[in-house]
């Protein structure tokens, strides 16, 4: 179509080509109309509205009420749950990362074995990873029970002794006491999320060529050996990439936290995230949405220093 | 089980280094045994949510692994005692599901092929804009979000779905997706479509989508499990219990039962939530791969 076009300059064809190509604009924004004023209202606009909303004291029925400056953001910053919420979330992101990545990078090992089934124990590690959160976390809570199975396993196991060391009783409430229940949490989301990072590594994992282990094992070295002298560093990418996967996911935790310990966060606040205190704030019971979108502003502060943090470190993510 | 999972497994297994390992065989059956071992480990959970949930309430805390009686009342309490009721939670979820699933298919492949295939000024800038809106967390957007659906009536009543799946009617991983596989497809079949005559929509509707049925399938399972399993924007934007969605169900089951908790019913519950993902994984299970669009660019 084009050549004929510019063989005859002038001609009629080239006047359809011009209608033609209006003709594809318009189709064009057409095609994306929908999506682009759906972003623009509630994804754009949002964060502007978003600013305007914290400056105001603005109770859900009235609107805004009063003109508060800054005075929402300093009294977040200034509230100990608030500082309470940061510090749990920053031990949450501390510890469940590196475990989630180990276990991740542990299982994609074992499946990267020329084993027969392992097809399908990758699609059975994998699982627990789609399935629903709500689920997984309300099981999680009946295990962990004083009185349930987690606790008889380890009865009927004999390995008590071990958890007296650290303090636990026999009858231990994991979640219901202030000292674990984080902890138990942290043990859940590297269980369910180790299965997405496994899928992650194994691709890395795949991707590494034989050769270089037939160099290995020729010059003598053990598998152990190899893997932390050749697997490991070479896994540099996928660790970089997971790691920030992990982190920003980490700083967002909500559904486990609300699950196990309600709108506050209990016990004793223990449970409070930073994503849970922006929920507490706004249907928490005082409906103070200036306040909420306040903390709103600034945990997206928070995770967004993070992503760029670690953009500045590691570089951007592989698939862009 | 097995067979269905093996027979579509797309990549062949990686050699193992054949030279001078001779440690190779012990170091795949301790493999074969780590992975039986956490197999287990992590079977167990699922397998005691089904047996607990034909307990009754006492027997429920007991450590026998059979249920001792054997009683369905757990799932009678489920289906017609429990506010709302199983079937309800289940309807709701489905059509919220369906009704995201369906809207994510039409509006991103409506707009990954404008984005992939058409030239219209500003195509770059505004695609930019599809990728902002992946690194805008969602808790930012609560309240925002909360007041405008408020303001336009849709926090209240059936009004309450439309306002949900508004906000989840198009996500910019799945015109990102779709956009990249539409990429992938070469031009000549287009072009020769053109050539007859075709307009660009029945060109997008004839020719480009009967071919982009892998990528359509993989944006509708994942819409719809993640769909399925959402919690932040149901629990937000849901305010009636009528109208919950089974996680929202399983969490007001939880916090509202405090220290004298229903178990059987809740485990029977916990079932019905994750058996149909379980289905639709051990069918579609190849579409499942964790798009490094979805999990990567929104955490």
């Amino acid at each position: 179509m084009g050549v004929i076009a510019a063989a005859r300059p002038g001609s009629p064809v080239t006047k359809s080509k011009g209608l033609a190509k209006g003709r594809e604009a318009i189709t064009g924004y057409l095609f994306i109309l929908v999506p682009m004023v759906l972003f623009l209202v509630l994804n754009i606009g949002s964060i502007f509205y978003s600013l305007y909303i914290s400056v105001w004291h603005w109770n859900i029925r009235s609107g805004p009420e009063t003109l508060l400056g800054t005075k929402n953001y300093l009294t977040a910053l200034g509230d100990p749950i608030f500082q309470q919420a940061v510090t749990n979330t920053l031990y949450y992101t501390a510890v469940w990362v590196p475990l989630a990545m180990a276990l991740g990078l542990f299982l994609a090992v074992l499946v990267n074995q020329k084993i027969r089934g392992q097809t399908f124990f990758r699609a059975a590690f994998y699982f627990p990873a789609i399935a629903s959160s709500a689920a997984i976390t309300v099981l999680w809570i009946f295990l962990l029970e004083p009185d349930g199975l987690f606790n008889a396993a380890r009865a009927a196991l004999g390995i008590n002794p071990i958890f007296a060391l650290f303090g636990y009783t026999d009858s231990q409430n994991w979640l219901g006491n202030s000292s674990t229940a984080m902890n138990s949490i942290i043990i859940l989301n590297a269980w369910t999320t180790s299965g997405t990072f496994m899928l992650f590594y194994l691709a890395s994992l795949q991707a590494i060529s034989q050769d270089v282990y037939e160099a290995a094992a020729i010059d003598g070295a053990s598998g152990v050996q190899a893997f932390w002298s050749i697997t490991f560093p070479l896994l540099k990418p996928a660790h970089y990439f997971v790691g920030t996967v992990a982190v920003i996911g980490g700083l967002q935790l909500f559904d486990q936290a609300y699950l196990a310990g309600s709108v506050d966060g209990s016990p004793d606040n223990a449970l409070m995230t930073m994503v849970l205190y922006l929920y507490r704030s706004a249907f928490g019971g005082s409906f103070d949405f200036g306040y909420a979108a306040a903390v709103g502003i600034i945990l997206f502060v928070m995770i967004f220093s993070a992503t760029l943090v670690q953009r500045r470190l590691f570089g951007a993510a592989p698939s862009w | 089980m097995i067979k269905a999972v093996e027979s579509i497994e797309p990549r062949p297994a990686p050699v193992v280094a054949p030279v001078g390992d001779r440690n190779a065989h012990w170091r795949r059956r301790v493999a074969v045994f780590l992975m039986v071992a956490y197999g287990l480990l992590m079977f167990v959970p699922f397998a005691w949510s089904v047996v607990t949930s034909f307990k009754t309430l006492p027997d429920s805390v007991q450590m026998t692994f059979l249920p001792n009686p054997f009683t369905t009342q757990g799932w009678e309490f489920a289906f017609t005692k429990l506010q709302p009721p199983i079937p309800m939670l289940m309807l709701n979820s489905a059509a919220i599901a369906g009704a995201a699933t369906v809207t994510n298919l039409v509006l991103g492949s409506l707009a990954g092929y404008a984005f992939a295939r058409l030239r219209f000024p500003g195509r770059e800038a505004l695609f930019l804009i599809v990728l902002a809106t992946l690194m805008i967390p969602d808790q930012l957007r609560l309240v925002p979000v909360y007041l405008m659906l408020n303001a336009a009536g849709l926090t209240h009543g059936f009004a309450q779905y439309i306002g949900l799946v508004t906000v989840l009617a198009i996500s910019g991983t799945s015109i990102f997706f779709m956009r990249q596989y539409f990429l992938t497809i070469p031009k000549d079949l287009e072009e020769a479509a053109r050539i007859d005559g075709a307009g660009f929509f029945t060109t997008f509707w004839r020719v480009m989508l009967p071919l982009a049925g892998p990528a359509l399938a993989t944006v509708a399972v994942l819409q719809f499990q993640g769909t399925w399993n959402g919690f932040f924007w149901p629990l937000i934007l849901l305010q009636d219990s009528n109208h919950f969605t089974l996680p929202l169900g399983l969490a007001a089951f939880r916090l509202a039962g405090g220290f004298t908790t229903n178990w059987p019913p809740q485990m029977a519950t916990i079932v019905m939530a994750t058996l149909p993902i379980l289905v639709l994984y051990l069918f579609f299970q190849r579409y499942f791969v964790p798009s490094v669009a979805k999990t990567g660019l929104t955490g």
